[in-house]
């Protein structure tokens, strides 16, 4: 049989029609030479116009970002293009990479963010049996000079040494959350000041499915970068989500119910809760309004990911041809574990664009035309992202968790107008403090929902607590929700706490007596 | 192990567990909570109005036979006050639809509501059997579903029903989501997850099984030994929805919620308003006066290209434009009546034109 061709018409590069091709990217053909500037035009077109405060501004002249980079580096393939890109383009400033307009002393052949900072988050001490790789990798960031690398360990998220060292208050108490209950109710922790390793480990031995683990520990590390360039006075931080990447992220946070948070998967701005920012910092303010919103543009971070229209195909040969060593990533598993939803789209979403190469592509653009729909409510306590107002209304409307009230009987009046059942019964209205109403749907799903069987948990020796502890900035913004000026160690203070509950009950319950009334 | 007890009443024996909550619930306490989250949903949209005529797609299958019982069962409990109807249509499969009709035959019986049966034969001269044996099993979907969404909407105005609804369930939304976003069909991503379609001057359509799990509707059927006919369309090798349907099973295998989460996340977003302003505007088809998005229904082209031999004219672009270059339509070409809106819908919509002009 003869074996289908991979390219379209000819083996000659579309590019200069001149040399023999050296790949394939869906359909067309490319030499290495012209591979090098379409790749490099690929990551700077996403980049450079996020680049300036306002990203409409000119910027043909001046790239001026607001502060430092941080590059999140996870030691796969993504991330040692995005780090190579990144050094060459913007640090060692080399002239292969320069746009060929402009001439030689073009501002924007100047360098462009001041520091860059490399920060990876070692998650082995999650998983079972996995190898600590912080050395390889600081070996890895070694290879190019100018770069500052920051070392993290996953359970540094629940680590308030940690929190003070970034410069952050740590006067709250210890609290975490009942999560075999799905109220998630929020308890006093039974010990003071866990220890991070043993916090991280309960926490995930609390979660409900594989889906679960896998989710947090990808929101833990997204917010620990996120306070890192805080902490190194960065105005972006960059992901080396590539194309194939974003779109098996964006399937699975729409099977994981984060279709508000599509926007934010490819791109979005992460400002730090006004309770739990850094003190003022130490660069000096002349008091003029220009250094006010030149130190408010360093509270923000965006997050931007570059590599967003390159497939992992050409990441992959990027890499071959620079003779970039990539380090790799191990599978996060353990026995006994089934495969998470992300897992499961990722090998969806391979195997699909076999069969149908635009895939991956097109479930890109499709997302891209998207938009949140809906008021936002605030930011999530857990991911920090934008959660959608009244979803736990929806959520309990669409599935009855209790016994609501009994069907009319036929001696009722026949003029009663059809309503909705009430979805949360008054007698069981809950009274004490929950987590639920700071979290994101996505966040609270992650949270509650379970499996149809049991799950083995990754640590099933650790001591099991029925109240598991909650990362540093939750626990800090909950105290801070808490305490109004006080403590949040005694029952009393929680109760104070919950007084937002209940006016929140009560809204949901007036909206329901309103229907009744129409 | 003492035998739980149910974790809504917390009286009599659990004996399912319900695959939407994953709690262990007694049968009636199923049935009631069951019935009533269809309510919450009907209420919630406000899909009906009392003195409404409504038709409920039935085709014989699960998904309709407890859609037929649980509307008479609420319209009685809840007093709607609505005039229901089934409505069949016959695609002219042998082997299938001829069974499944003698189901939704009983099913008339049983619930006492009146029935209309439409046939493909009647409406556009062809059976599924005789489409199939000209196109071949690939891309007979897309006949039988176009054909089908007009079917119903000509058996409506024949009933001069005003709503018709269907028993579309939570996993085939879900299952439409992630399709539409897969193959990029933005336009169907943004209505796909809309209870109800259509405008005040169409036939209304809706889903009132929106938000429940085919598995529940499954047991439902189940214990209240409903009569339903469970064999699969022997023409639908779907090999993209095929796709899409094993991996949805993959994701409530890994989590029972993702069902419903998927169709959280298509009710989340919404088209971004520059997109929108791109998308066709709504016309009238010149040739039958069915609503179309272009001068020609898809039904009508589907119809034409079968009628002249190339049957493919409505599904790829290079087929359209040979069928235009094979000449002008024949004059004696077979064509679908003209179609005409129920007489209140009429109304409606002359009343609507005035206001505007």
């Amino acid at each position: 049989m003869q074996r289908r061709k991979k390219y379209d018409k000819t083996k000659i590069c579309v590019r200069c029609k001149d040399a023999q091709g050296n790949i394939v990217i869906r359909h067309t053909v490319y030499c290495k030479n012209c591979f090098t500037p379409l790749l490099i035009h690929k990551f700077r077109r996403v980049l450079e116009p996020t680049v300036n405060p306002k990203p409409d501004g000119p910027r043909r002249t001046a790239l001026k970002p607001a502060g430092n980079l941080v590059i999140g580096f996870s030691g796969g393939l993504g991330s040692s293009v995005l780090l190579d890109l990144v050094h060459r383009c913007y640090v060692a400033l080399d002239k292969s990479t320069m746009p060929t307009e402009g001439g030689r002393d073009h501002p924007r052949h100047e360098r462009v963010w001041k520091k860059v900072t490399v920060c990876y988050v070692e998650v082995c001490d999650a998983f079972p049996g996995m190898d600590d790789r912080t050395d390889e990798i600081a070996r890895f960031v070694s290879r190019y000079d100018e770069l500052d690398f920051v070392p993290l360990r996953i359970q540094h998220a629940f680590d308030r040494t940690w929190w003070e060292r970034i410069g952050r208050s740590t006067s709250f108490s210890d609290i975490g959350v009942d999560l075999a209950d799905e109220s998630l109710l929020i308890e006093p922790l039974s010990q003071t000041h866990p220890d991070p390793l043993t916090a991280l480990r309960t926490y995930l031995s609390s979660l409900p499915t594989p889906t679960a683990i896998h989710s947090s520990i990808q929101a833990l590390t997204r917010v620990l970068l996120l306070h890192t360039a805080l902490q190194t006075g960065s105005s972006h931080l960059v992901l080396g989500t590539s194309l194939t990447s974003l779109a098996v992220s964006l399937i699975s946070g729409v099977a994981q119910g984060a279709g508000f948070n599509v926007r934010e998967e490819s791109m979005e701005e992460w400002t730090p809760d006004p309770e739990t920012r850094p003190a003022p910092d130490t660069v000096p303010d002349d008091g003029t309004e220009g250094a006010r919103k030149s130190k408010e543009a360093r509270r923000t971070v965006r997050i931007v990911r570059p590599l967003r229209d390159i497939g992992m195909k050409e990441c992959a040969t990027w890499a071959w041809w620079s003779h970039i060593p990539v380090v790799g990533k191990e599978k996060w598993v353990w026995p006994g574990a089934k495969p998470g939803i992300g897992t499961l789209t990722k090998d969806f979403i391979l195997g699909l664009e076999q069969d149908y190469p635009s895939t991956v592509s097109t479930v890109v653009r499709t997302c891209g035309k998207l938009a949140p729909k809906g008021e936002v409510a605030g930011k999530c306590i857990l991911c920090g992202r934008p959660a959608q107002r009244g979803v736990q209304e929806w959520k309990a409307r669409i599935s009855i968790r209790s016994q609501p009230p009994p069907p009319p009987s036929d001696s009722d009046s026949t003029d009663a107008p059809a309503t909705p059942a009430p979805v949360v019964p008054e007698s069981k209205a809950n009274t004490r403090p929950s987590l639920t109403p700071y979290l994101c749907y996505p966040c609270h799903t992650t949270l509650t929902s379970r499996s149809a069987r049991p799950v083995p948990s990754p640590w099933p020796d650790t001591a099991h607590s029925s109240v598991a502890p909650l990362p540093v900035w939750t626990e800090a913004r909950l105290g801070t929700h808490a305490n109004v000026g006080v403590s949040v160690a005694d029952e009393e203070e929680i109760a104070v706490a919950k007084k937002m509950d209940q006016e929140e009950m009560k809204g949901i319950v007036n909206e329901f007596l309103c229907i009744i009334r129409s | 192990m003492p035998p739980r007890t149910c974790a809504l009443c917390n009286d009599a024996r659990a004996i399912l567990k319900r695959p939407k909550t994953g709690q262990q619930i007694c049968k009636e306490c199923f049935f009631y909570v069951f019935e009533t989250e269809v309510h919450n949903t009907i209420t919630e949209a406000r899909l009906f109005k009392p003195g409404d005529r409504v038709a409920i797609g039935a085709s014989g299958g699960k998904d309709s036979t407890v859609l037929a019982h649980v509307m008479k069962t609420l319209n009685e409990r809840y007093k709607y006050g609505l005039e229901l109807f089934l409505l069949s249509i016959d695609e002219g499969i042998t082997g299938y639809r001829d069974d499944s009709l003698e189901t939704v035959k009983r099913n008339q019986q049983q619930y006492d509501m009146p029935l209309k049966i439409l046939s493909y034969d009647e409406l556009y001269g062809w059976t599924m059997d005789a489409i199939v044996a000209q196109i071949g099993k690939k891309n007979n979907c897309t006949f039988c579903g176009v054909f089908r969404r007009q079917a119903l909407d000509r058996g409506a105005a024949i009933l001069n029903v005003d709503h018709i609804v269907t028993g579309h369930n939570a996993d085939d939304i879900a299952e439409t989501v992630l399709m539409n976003i897969m193959r990029g069909d933005i336009a169907r991503l943004g209505r796909c997850t809309s209870i109800c379609t259509q405008g005040e001057d169409t036939i209304k359509r809706s889903k009132p099984f929106k938000y429940a799990y085919e598995k529940e509707i499954v047991m439902y059927a189940y214990f209240k030994k409903l009569d339903y006919f469970s064999t699969e369309c022997i023409y639908s090798p779907d090999a993209y929805r095929g796709h899409a349907r094993a991996f949805l099973k993959d994701l409530e295998a890994a989590r029972p919620s993702a069902i419903i989460d998927i169709i959280h996340s298509g009710e989340a977003f919404e088209i971004n308003d520059d997109v929108k302003a791109t998308q066709k505007l709504q016309q009238t088809c010149r040739r039958c006066g069915y609503m179309s998005s272009n001068e020609l229904c898809k039904a009508c082209t589907l119809l034409e290209g079968l009628e002249r031999g190339m049957p493919t004219a409505a599904v790829t672009d290079r087929a359209r434009r040979k069928l235009d270059a094979d000449g002008p339509v024949p004059e004696n070409l077979r064509t679908i009546p003209l179609f005409q809106l129920p007489s209140n819908l009429r109304q409606n919509a002359a009343t609507a034109v005035e206001a505007t002009s």
